[in-house]
């Protein structure tokens, strides 16, 4: 069954290439949703089933930590994995996400092959 | 484009020493990564200053300043098509999009190649500057690294402004 994805950046151009990075690496999408914030992303969940969300976390409006926190209130997004991409690479921004319970972060530059090594077990642990 | 600096400290101030090679290495990672081409360091002669679109980051905590991009119309029109995979016809209007996210990833991947910065520094939201016809002042500049660099034959410069 197709993966059923949300990314989330304020950049579009990163949208798109995340996008283009998970083809790449094999991955059988289905309808990729696209949110430019946190806030965004919150009222498509709340609309859309997904298996995957991608978010970034310096974002305007409602950052990517702000987002997990309200996610995972959300009976409907608790359960859905959800890996960081971005450039903030610091411990600090990964424990912080981590606790918030993000399952992977990846930080920008990436190649299509990090992206899939982050991805697939994240998604193997939800079946 | 034209600068002007007061700088209370001096260039070539010991601390930033090396730091030239780091941003080199940070920025044909990022080309080679995120945008799928080469970003040459030019052989002899530096290429011409194109100030036609301006990228800026601001980087701000124990190390604070201003990273920035410069290039043609025509060079970021290129990257952002390389960077989507459009034709060049459809990566016009993402161009500033794409400007945005390489000065980003420079900057980041800058200062995680610093050894113990990379929590002791924050990135601003990019600044795009379109047009060739400014001056930008910085106070307290310590030094400033300008590398010139060639993408698809166009001149790119990568600058880093560092504050005291």
């Amino acid at each position: 069954m197709s993966i059923r994805a949300l990314i989330v950046d304020d950049s579009s151009v990163m949208r798109k290439i995340v996008e283009r990075c998970l083809r790449q690496a094999g991955m059988d999408l289905g309808q990729v949703h696209e949110a430019s914030n946190g806030a965004e992303a919150l009222a498509l969940v709340n609309e859309n089933p997904f298996d995957l969300i991608l978010s970034d976390i310096n974002m305007p409006v409602m950052d990517g930590l702000e987002f997990i926190r309200h996610l995972k209130e959300m009976e409907s997004g608790k359960n859905i994995p959800i890996v960081m991409i971005t450039t903030e690479g610091g411990e600090k921004s990964v424990l912080e996400a981590l606790s918030l319970g993000a399952k992977g972060y990846i930080r920008k530059p990436f190649t299509p092959d990090q992206v899939k090594d982050h991805v697939i077990p994240v998604l193997g642990s939800q079946s | 484009m034209s600068t002007h600096t007061q700088s209370p400290a001096g260039n070539n101030a010991a601390p930033f020493d090396g730091w030239s090679s780091v941003l080199r290495e940070s920025v044909k990672e990022v080309f080679s990564l995120m945008v799928g081409a080469e970003i040459m360091v030019p052989d002899h002669a530096d290429p011409p200053v194109v100030t036609e679109v301006t990228g800026m980051v601001g980087l701000a905590g124990e190390l604070c300043g201003v990273l920035s991009l410069r290039c043609g119309n025509g060079c970021a029109t290129k990257i952002a098509s390389r960077m989507l995979g459009v034709p060049i016809s459809e990566a016009a209007s993402h161009m500033s999009d794409a400007i945005g996210e390489i000065c980003n990833m420079v900057a980041g991947n800058f200062k995680a190649k610093l050894n113990g910065m990379q929590d002791k520094c924050m990135l601003s939201v990019p600044t795009i500057i379109t047009g060739g016809d400014y001056q930008l002042f910085s106070v307290a500049v310590a030094d400033r690294i300008e590398l010139p660099f060639l993408f698809d034959g166009d001149a790119v410069w990568i600058g880093l402004e560092i504050r005291a």
